[in-house]
Parts: C-alpha cells; sequence; structure tokens
C-alpha cells in the first residue's frame, strides 16, 4: 500500500457514508428495511415482489449468522444498502446482508444490570446512526459503518428496575424509546431524544399523576406503582404528526382491588405530538384490566374507505380477544369484534367500545376460569396488513387460563408485582392459528393451524409477490398464499421462532431476513445458474 | 462529518479521566511480589474449575486475565465480587478469609496489569492534545464519539491494553489485527475501491473504504484483490514525536478508560455488583 495515495484519500473523506434521510424513512419498505415494522405505518407489507406464490417454493436457505452465545432472539433485522443490523440483550451486530458475515459488532459493558436479560428486539437507523437500548436502560448510538459508540444517554434508573427491550423509532430527528417492567410495579413512560446529540427533549407519562387528567381513574396512592409499559415500538403518521404508541398492563396484573377505577392510559391507545409529547387522544381497550391484557400490540395504521368515506385508520389486535378499528385523527372507535371463539370475559362491546363484562370472570382466590389466558388471544408478535388482499393478519391463540389473584405487595427495585397469574389450560382446544380479517369488518376470511405450535411464535410480513412469511414456534418458517392462507413453501430452522421475519434487495436480488432462537438467516431464489457454474 | 475536532472537547474528554483507579483504603497487605505469588497460589486452588488455570478462561466463566474487556477493574470491585459471588451467576461466594482474597485481587490486577491500572508518567492533558494535534489520531480514530473511524475506537484503551502492547501499538511494527487489514480491489466493472477488510473468506469481502463507506461484495464480482501488508497504524511516534509528546500521549492512552465514565452516568460510585 501506498502511504501517499492514503493520506491523500482520508484527506478527501468526507460524509459520502450511507446516509438515512428522514424521506427514506417515511417510504413503505422496498429495498431497505428502515423499521422495526418495516415503515411508520407498521403494515410490514414490502413492495418487493422477486419471490411470489409463482416461485417461492424455491426458496432456499442463503446463509446462517450464528449469534455467539445468542438464544431466544427477538430482534427484526434492519437492513440499509446491504448491511443488516441485529441485536441480542447489550449487543450489537452488523452483518453483510448478502453472506451473513460479520462487520462489526460492538458488546454494551454493564455496571451492574445482568446482561443477557432479554429480550432485545432491535435498532432504528437515522443518517449515519444506529440506535439501540440495553438493560441497564441506555440508548446508544453508534456510526453505522465502524459501530464506534458516538453517544449514550440515560433512559431510566436501572437501580429501580427499569429496562430497555423495544426497538426504538426515528421520526424527523427525534429517537423515542420505552421502558419496561409494567410487571414490577414500574411506571412506564416514552421519552424523545435528540437523534444527532442524544439530548432528552420530552417525555410522556404512561400514568397521570395526581391533578392531571385521568388521574381519576386510579384510588388512592395506587398510581405510584401502577406500571404501563411501553415495551414494542409505536408507529408515526408523519401527515398528522402524530405518534401511536400502545400501553401495557397496570400494576398488580391480577389483583385489581387495590387500584379501583379505570386505570388510565393502561391497556390503551395514546396519540403524541411528535413535538411535544402531548397526548392528543386516547381510546382504552381493557378498562381496569385484571389479566395482563396490556394493550401494547401494534398500532396498524392504514388510510381505507369506512362507511363509503376514505378515513385515517388505525387498527389493532388486542391481547383481549377483540379486534378493533379506530379513527386516528380522533381516536373515535369505529369498529371492535371478537377475533378468537374462546373469549369469555366479554360479550362484546358498547358503540363507545367499552367492553360489555360478564360478571365473575376475573381472577379469584379459588381460580376462575378467563378466556383468552394471560397470554391473550394474540401478544407482541407483529402483524400485517397487505393494501393488496385488503386484509389484515395475525398470529392467534385459542386458549384459557385459570386465574387465581392474591396480595403480594409492591418491593422497589424491580421485583415482581403481580399478585396473582393463571394457569394456562393447554386442552385441545389450545391451538394458535394465523388468521386473516378484512380489515373494516374485522370478518374472518381464512384461518392456518400453526400444528404443533403450544405457543404464539413469531409475527408475520407480507409482500408485493402476494406471500405472507410466518415464523412458528416449532422451528419452521412458512409461506402462506395471502389470499388463501395455503402454505406454499416451509423451512425447518430447527429452532423455536420468537421473532418476525423482513424482506430486502442487494444488488437486485429479494432476500427475507429472520432470526430464530440464536441464529440469523437469510433466504433468496435458488439459482440454477450460480449452483453449476464453476 | 466529525472531522474537526476542538481542544476543548479533548479537554473536556481529559477532566471525566479519573485517577487510573481509586486506591483501596483497605488492602492492607500492598501489592508486592509476595502478595502476587500468594494470590496466584490460592487462585489456582480455588477458581480454576470455572475460570481456567492462571484465570485464563474456563468452560463455566469469563477469563479474568488476558484478551478481553474487564468489567469490573478496581481493587475494590474485584474484592466485592470475590468476597460475596454475583448474585444471579455462577459466580460463587467462596468464603475465603479477608486477607486472602486480598492477595487473589493482587495477583489478578498484576496479571492483568492493563495501562490503567499502572501508573503511567506524564501529562495527560497535553497527551489529549498531542492526539487531537500533532498526532493527528483522530482521523483515524474515535475517542468519545468523536474522530476517524478506519482505526479503532481508543475510547476504553487503557482497560483494554499493557502499557507494553500499548507502547508497541505505537512504535513497532505488529501483526494487522482482523478486520483492519488493507486492501484494494477492482471489480469486473472496473470500479476499484481501496479500504479494509472488516472480514473476508474465500467468497466474499466486506470492505470499509476511506469515505467511511461499506462496501460489501462476492468474490466472483471481483476481478482484483491486492492484500496490503503494513497497517495503516503509523509506527513511528516515538521519532515523529518528542519525548515529551510521545510520554505525554502514552499517558493520556493509559488513562483513558470509559467502564468508569459510564458507571459515573448511572450515578454509582464504582464498578461492582
Ligand atoms: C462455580 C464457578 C465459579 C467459581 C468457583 C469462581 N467463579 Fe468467578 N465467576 C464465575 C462466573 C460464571 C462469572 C461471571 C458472572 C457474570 O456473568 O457476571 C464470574 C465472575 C468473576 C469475576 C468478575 C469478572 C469481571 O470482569 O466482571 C471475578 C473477579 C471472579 N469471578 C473471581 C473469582 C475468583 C477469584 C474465584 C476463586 C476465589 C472465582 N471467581 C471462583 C464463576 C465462578
Ligand atoms: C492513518 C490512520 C491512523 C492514524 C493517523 C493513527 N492510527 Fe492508530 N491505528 C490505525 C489502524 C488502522 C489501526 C488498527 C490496525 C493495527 O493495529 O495495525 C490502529 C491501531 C492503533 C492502536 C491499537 C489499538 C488496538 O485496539 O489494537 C493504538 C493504541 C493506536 N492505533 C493509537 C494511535 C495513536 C495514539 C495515534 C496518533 C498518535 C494513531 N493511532 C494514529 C490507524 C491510524
Amino acid at each position: 500500500m501506498k502511504r501517499l495515495a492514503l493520506t491523500l484519500s482520508l484527506a478527501l473523506a468526507s460524509s459520502l457514508c450511507a446516509q438515512v434521510t428522514d424521506k427514506q424513512l417515511e417510504l413503505s419498505p422496498d429495498s431497505d428495511w428502515l423499521h422495526y415494522n418495516g415503515g411508520y405505518s407498521s403494515q410490514r407489507h414490502s413492495g418487493l415482489d422477486q419471490i411470489r406464490l409463482s416461485n417461492v417454493g424455491s426458496l432456499v436457505s442463503k446463509w446462517v449468522y450464528h449469534v455467539p452465545g445468542g438464544g431466544g432472539l427477538q430482534s427484526v433485522p434492519i437492513v440499509v444498502d446491504g448491511v443488516m443490523y441485529i441485536t441480542q440483550p447489550n449487543e450489537i451486530y452488523a452483518l453483510d446482508g448478502r453472506s451473513g458475515r460479520l462487520i462489526w459488532q460492538y458488546h454494551h459493558i454493564l455496571a451492574k444490570a445482568p446482561d443477557r436479560e432479554g429480550p432485545n428486539r432491535g435498532v432504528a437507523v437515522f443518517e449515519d446512526k444506529v440506535y439501540f437500548t440495553t438493560t441497564d436502560s441506555f440508548l446508544i448510538a453508534l456510526n453505522t459503518a465502524s459501530g464506534n459508540v458516538l453517544w449514550q444517554s440515560k433512559i431510566a434508573e436501572a437501580s429501580e428496575g427499569y429496562h430497555s427491550s423495544a426497538a426504538p423509532l426515528v421520526a424527523k430527528g427525534k429517537v423515542m424509546v420505552g421502558v419496561i417492567y409494567g410487571d414490577r410495579g414500574l411506571n412506564g413512560f416514552l421519552v424523545a431524544f435528540d437523534a444527532r446529540t442524544g439530548e432528552r427533549l420530552w417525555q410522556f407519562d404512561s400514568i397521570p399523576k395526581p391533578g392531571e387528567p385521568g388521574s381519576e381513574s386510579w384510588v388512592g396512592d395506587s398510581w405510584k406503582h401502577a406500571g404501563g409499559a411501553t415495551w414494542l415500538t409505536g408507529s408515526y403518521d408523519p401527515e398528522l404528526n402524530l405518534l401511536y404508541w400502545a400501553i401495557g398492563n397496570p400494576s398488580p396484573d391480577f389483583n385489581g382491588d387495590v387500584r379501583e377505577g379505570d386505570n388510565l392510559y393502561t391497556d390503551s391507545m395514546v396519540a403524541l405530538g411528535l413535538n411535544t409529547g402531548k397526548m392528543k387522544w386516547h381510546f382504552q381497550f381493557t378498562p381496569h384490566d385484571v389479566m395482563d391484557w396490556d394493550g401494547a400490540e401494534i398500532p396498524v395504521l392504514v388510510d381505507a374507505p369506512f362507511d363509503g368515506k376514505m378515513r385515517k385508520l388505525l387498527v389493532q389486535a388486542d391481547r383481549n380477544g377483540f379486534y378493533y378499528v379506530l379513527d386516528r385523527e380522533t381516536g373515535q372507535f369505529l369498529h371492535g369484534s371478537k377475533l378468537a371463539r374462546q373469549v369469555n370475559w366479554a360479550t362484546g362491546l358498547t358503540a363507545q367500545g367499552r367492553p360489555i363484562l360478564v360478571p365473575g370472570i376475573e381472577p379469584s382466590l379459588k381460580g376462575t376460569k378467563v378466556c383468552p389466558s394471560s397470554t391473550g388471544a394474540t401478544n407482541w408478535m407483529s402483524p400485517t396488513y397487505n393494501p393488496q388482499t385488503g386484509l389484515f393478519y395475525f398470529v392467534a391463540l385459542e386458549g384459557c387460563g385459570l386465574a387465581t389473584k392474591n396480595t403480594e405487595k409492591f418491593r422497589p427495585g424491580g421485583f415482581q408485582y403481580r399478585a396473582g397469574g393463571d394457569v394456562l389450560l393447554k386442552d385441545d382446544t389450545w391451538k394458535v392459528y394465523v388468521r386473516a380479517l378484512e380489515l373494516t369488518t374485522g370478518k374472518q376470511v381464512w384461518e392456518q393451524e400453526r400444528v404443533g405450535s403450544g405457543s404464539l411464535g413469531g409475527g408475520l410480513l407480507s409482500t408485493a409477490g402476494g406471500v405472507i412469511f410466518s415464523g412458528e414456534l416449532n422451528g419452521e418458517f412458512v409461506a402462506l398464499n395471502a389470499k388463501t392462507g395455503q402454505p406454499v413453501w416451509h423451512f425447518n430452522t430447527g429452532q423455536p421462532i420468537n421473532s418476525q421475519p423482513m424482506t430486502y434487495m442487494v444488488d437486485g436480488k429479494q432476500y427475507v431476513g429472520l432470526t430464530a432462537n440464536s441464529d440469523v438467516f437469510g433466504f433468496a431464489l435458488f439459482e440454477p445458474e450460480k449452483a453449476l457454474a464453476k | 462529518m466529525l472531522r474537526s475536532i476542538g481542544i476543548s472537547l479533548l479537554l473536556a474528554g481529559a477532566n471525566c479521566i479519573a485517577p487510573a483507579q481509586a486506591a483501596s483504603p483497605n488492602n492492607p497487605l500492598g501489592t508486592g511480589p509476595e502478595a502476587v505469588a500468594a494470590g496466584h497460589v490460592i487462585f489456582n486452588r480455588t477458581c480454576t474449575a470455572c475460570h481456567g488455570t492462571d484465570g485464563a478462561e474456563g468452560e463455566r466463566a469469563p477469563a479474568l486475565v488476558g484478551d478481553r474487556r474487564f468489567f469490573r477493574l478496581s481493587e475494590n470491585a474485584i474484592f466485592d465480587t470475590i468476597k460475596n459471588g454475583i448474585l444471579g451467576t455462577a459466580m460463587p461466594a467462596l468464603g475465603l478469609p479477608d486477607d486472602d482474597i486480598w492477595r487473589i485481587v493482587v495477583f489478578i490486577r498484576a496479571m492483568r496489569a492493563s495501562a490503567s491500572d499502572v501508573d503511567v508518567p506524564g501529562d495527560a492533558e497535553h497527551g489529549a492534545a498531542v492526539f487531537s494535534g500533532k498526532g493527528g489520531c483522530l482521523k483515524c480514530h474515535m475517542l468519545l464519539g468523536q474522530g476517524g473511524i478506519i482505526g479503532p475506537d481508543l475510547s476504553n484503551i487503557g482497560a483494554q491494553m499493557t502499557l507494553q502492547h500499548l507502547r508497541e501499538s505505537l512504535t513497532q511494527a505488529r501483526p494487522i489485527p482482523i478486520g483492519y487489514r488493507p486492501v484494494k480491489v477492482v471489480t469486473r466493472s472496473g470500479e476499484t475501491v481501496e479500504g479494509i477488510a472488516k472480514n473476508e473468506d474465500g467468497f466474499s469481502i466486506q470492505i470499509l473504504d476511506f469515505h467511511d463507506k461499506l462496501h460489501l461484495y462476492d468474490k466472483s464480482e471481483l476481478r482484483q484483490i491486492v492484500h496490503g501488508t503494513t497497517s495503516l497504524m503509523p509506527r513511528n511516534y516515538d521519532q515523529a514525536l518528542t519525548p515529551g509528546e510521545y510520554q505525554d500521549l502514552a499517558a493520556m492512552l493509559g488513562h483513558q478508560v470509559t467502564v468508569k465514565l459510564h458507571v459515573k452516568d448511572q450515578g454509582e460510585g464504582e464498578v461492582g455488583r
């Protein structure tokens, strides 16, 4: 190497490096996959169609990357210009999206918090930075090309038990990050940081303080250890400049006697102004939840006709067993219907969307059968919406639990504060399905069982190729016909899948990416010419 | 980009630098060779089942010495770990007498002897000025979020290397570490790309060029691959700098530890359980 030439090149170095712009972040996913749920709308529908119904049968695994010490991975890969970013707790990796080879990795050194306490759900990207959060509640910004740490900002006090695991969301120069644990009596909040400097800009508190609107929904001091974690990534509407974040369950989870009232804003969808974090509206799915059915499931934003009029909709398949259609400008409830057969705690929803309760179906000292179980009729596994079929797809669990409550007390420092629980009744009605619903009516169009899966597994991806990708807990990675639900391809990864697939394109070739337990997979179409060459 | 950097920033960085390690008020035995030798014996009698002989890594626990980033640096933090174990992990409280624990602590620190553990003489603040100024290090290295990316991030270098290794890095030819090998490739379409190979196998190569851009190639797309044989890291700083500048630079690097900065962020006194 000539030192002279080198010095020259270095002098020339400028900001030519791959930059993710605001405009790119607003696009729906195509070659790059820039958000946890693909785009701001969280539809998880990719415009790529090289892999399609007619050829998906020849999809093959192109590479596997083993994450050292990995297990139970839930990270959704993010891909920028062919570079893939994945995480496990306190660790981030950049991989070559074509070959699965490691480019760099970074391990966040902890002083106190447990290192491998998971999951970590992945990264966000903006300009030349990639962001992730840690088990000791820091937001870290690294250089996308080298993994060098640019800054780190404290999100919450780790010593109080806070921890952050969701993939951040970046919008217009702000990074939004949430916190857990709502099952430990820690009050949740959402924080916005300046994406360039790491400066803390605003905080939205899930639980209103005495005197604030909504505080009347808590009795006495119960608001102090009240939960409301922000444990999944939200969505964003750039036109309305509103963030949509789903808020977790109240604490203690199973005994509501100490917290009479609706317990706002737990189990709610909140719409927040991006600039200030101020709440524009809220909608509560499960007032006074006693089954740990946090409303944290992904808000999916769709513009579609409703009652003959184009509306800006927000739809959500909720853990409590209902599917909701809201107007996302106002929060108005438009439609709700059961998304599972086994829902026994409510007979339906009022015109305002409030559940009509069945008396006595709640945790008790001796145990009550409640359907769905505390696992929920669905959970964090991302749903998808396909604008071509007009269908909303999600992972459903049919099953009930025998729910009990007790009088556990809150202890500071991040200890369980559930005051009960349920025994999952895994009889032969206990089954997992991928279901397709009509967007605005919630009417089921098809369902496909995940045979042999004792629990929910991973979420879904939809592509313009007419295929829904679905990772099952039993290890099967499956492609379904988006119109009919018929399986059209499958691959046994040999390990439980607990994450959602994504897709990207590099040099004209479409890949499907997936993390499964301890490994990352890259799939693409079999190319006979290449296989025969050499 | 973050190429230009004011001296004020570096001075601020230097202000964050704590003394090498908080001296322990409790260690009654000193750090002399007898304590080290005694600690060695007790360590190999008590701890090898998990940490391996001489702490060089076992099946069930991390290496306590050798080539890794350490979480616990100070005498007190290591003492606390051995005395009380690490809650929620396989690291037990072994019930040794305090004096024996201190001997082990002294042994572990002597084995590690990362630059931050020893008192590197020199003016670290002036060293920071050399780093960003005459030394030109920021062109290639990042320090606390500022600087170039073609070389390794040096923010925690004092905890990662022995003083000897540090000095050799600045003055002597060393094998080029994986991930930093200079490379130049010509693609089939005639484009030339120069940089370092972050990774390479028989079929693909991942290059970081001098404009901070990554290039990912399948080798079938390349017409030519030329590997550089000398590191991009200049190895003549004992000559390019005055003896004073060189010494101050070494002192600055030796003190450069971020684990402690992180702990300070968390509002805690010291690394430890
Ligand atoms: C039963 C297995 C076991 C034995 C015996 C054991 N250790 Fe450990 N030790 C561990 C494990 C596992 C860890 C890592 C814990 C973690 O994940 O933080 C550890 C961590 C440590 C650390 C912290 C390392 C760091 O940088 O954070 C020190 C220091 C340590 N051990 C010293 C000792 C000493 C000295 C002895 C003997 C007196 C000993 N250990 C015996 C299992 C063991
Ligand atoms: C032209 C770019 C360049 C400049 C200028 C440069 N370095 Fe380096 N340095 C590198 C590269 C590349 C490596 C990694 C390859 C190697 O170690 O051979 C490296 C390695 C090192 C290492 C070893 C780090 C490790 O983790 O192994 C140290 C220490 C170091 N440099 C210090 C300095 C200091 C101090 C200066 C300024 C006085 C400096 N470098 C200037 C490119 C540079």
